[in-house]
């Protein structure tokens, strides 16, 4: 077993978070206090070291004073509370809107659409080798079936029936076959945090794994 | 009939306890079920792999929180292996406040196995707030960005960093993130700086970014603890690493758990038709 301290505090600690799954306890809610506590504290003096001193303190007492111009604009947000003057907190925020849209818009459009639209094509290196799973003809068509039918199924403007009904119905396929490998990846996620949890008690705390 | 119609209502602290048997007994017994490499994986592999050695660094940035840890730290660790071992020098840095711990550890843990050395063969950038307005800096100037390293020396005093100006010294930019971090580097430093891009994610986001692979827009992706898995098998079956395989061993354990789970989805299925089928009797 460990004979470091904060190992046995975190071991116990852990231990009492999983306390819950039997039951709410007393145990429980003290780690689960203490968790919010320190993890409010500890992003307090994060965001402070980090941004606040950083780009606040340090250059002001450098005499840079142009600093005073974002950070005036920043505060501009407190106004959020003074319900006569609240118009004033649209400032930063149009001014916040208009650099991320000048800066996003033209990249977005290209990355996101553009570039998106390319990939869902079927090109001719698809013929080499029809039936490749990854760049093969046959899931280039079942790509293209697939982006298809899914935004006809999220076409709204036009009642579905004929046609239109079978795509939407073969888009919601999709749509269920796409929420159901999320859902997998989601529970892979989740049980890989409890494997880490477990493999820190196992490995680390009763060394019972080498 | 009555035990079909109680696989529905199975007291959930069961359903706790055969999870946890599931997960403890793989990793306690050392099961070591075969795990193969996917393709992204391996393209993502092959691209680090083909780097000539003492080049131009790649980038990695290491955005997550401890509580990404499992998926994520063995997926960076693998990957600082794998370029410690074939002497490819790496910038590492985060855009997660809690980052520089994480990169820490992993930088001590990795660097003293290769006796890699800081400056040299690897220089740590640290922290740096603005997310998306960092990646576009880095493409105009990584210096802009991080005019010094994590402990305040200058860039300009690491010779490895001579000649790295913007995005086209650096032959690889690698996010390893739990958030939707990677999409920014896909977006500004993939689309408008041309930059390659490649991605470590944790698997809750995966199918987020699968159409970026078909449309050639990452370089590969590596998928939670699986991916780091499959990168830490790559590493020892070169000749790599020697380390213990951390994401390997866990993956023993996801697996079981995931068969468990489909037998819970079973049962529980059966138990809602012969429920509904009983009540249609009544």
């Amino acid at each position: 077993m460990s004979t470091d301290i904060w190992v046995w505090i975190a071991a116990l600690l852990s231990l009492a978070i999983f306390s819950y799954l039997y039951k709410d306890n007393p145990v429980f809610r003290f780690a689960e206090h203490l968790f919010t506590g320190l993890s409010v504290g500890y992003m307090i003096v994060l965001m402070w070291n980090n941004y606040a001193y950083q780009y606040i303190v340090i250059p002001i007492s450098q005499q840079r004073w142009i600093t005073l111009i974002p950070m005036a604009l920043g505060m501009l947000y407190l106004f959020r509370f003074v319900p006569k003057l609240q118009h004033l907190m649209l400032i930063p925020i149009a001014i916040t809107l208009g650099i991320w849209n000048g800066w996003s818009i033209p990249v977005v459009i290209e990355a996101d659409l553009f570039k998106q639209m390319q990939g869902t094509m079927v090109n001719t290196t698809m013929f080499q080798n029809p039936w490749d799973p990854h760049n093969g003809l046959v899931v280039g068509l079942l790509v293209v079936v697939g982006v298809v039918c899914t935004v006809l199924y999220f076409y709204f403007s036009r009642e579905h029936r004929g046609p239109l009904k079978v795509a939407s119905s073969v888009g919601i396929w999709f749509v269920m076959i796409g929420f159901g490998a999320s859902f997998g990846y989601t529970v892979m996620a989740r049980m890989s945090l409890l494997i880490g949890r477990i493999q820190f008690l196992f490995t680390e705390w009763i060394h019972l794994i080498k | 009939m009555k035990i079909l119609e109680k696989m529905s209502s199975i007291d959930r602290r069961v359903i706790f306890l055969l999870v946890a048997l599931a997960v403890i007994i793989p990793l306690v017994a050392n099961i070591g079920l075969p795990s193969r490499p996917g393709k992204y994986t391996i393209e993502m592999y092959g691209f680090i792999d083909r780097l000539p050695a003492k080049s131009q660094p790649l980038l990695i940035d290491a955005t997550y929180s401890p509580s990404m840890m499992p998926e994520l730290q063995p997926m960076l660790k693998a990957i600082l292996r794998h370029c410690f071992a074939r002497k490819v020098r790496v910038m590492l840095m985060t855009l997660d406040p809690n980052g520089p711990a994480l990169c820490e550890a992993a930088l001590r843990e990795v660097a003293p196995e290769y006796n890699a050395v800081y400056g040299e063969d690897y220089v740590f950038l640290g922290f740096k707030p603005g997310s998306s307005a960092v990646i576009m800096a880095i493409g105009e100037n990584v210096r802009q960005a991080f005019p010094a390293d994590n402990y305040g020396k200058p860039l300009s005093e690491f010779p490895m960093m001579a000649d790295v100006r913007n995005y086209a010294d650096i032959p690889l930019v690698v996010s390893i993130a739990g958030s939707a971090i990677t999409q920014g580097w896909v977006i500004y430093a993939g689309t408008r700086y041309h930059a390659s891009v490649g991605a470590g994610c944790t698997a809750v986001s995966t199918a987020d970014y699968y159409p970026f692979l078909q449309s050639g827009q990452l370089v590969g992706l590596l998928n939670g603890m699986k991916g780091a898995s499959e990168y830490e098998w790559l590493n020892q079956r070169n000749g790599y690493s020697t380390a213990r395989r951390e994401a390997g061993k866990g993956m023993d354990a996801v697996s079981i758990v995931h068969l468990l789970l489909m037998l819970f989805i079973v049962l529980g299925n059966i138990g809602y038709l012969a429920g509904r089928r009983a009540a249609q009797k009544q």
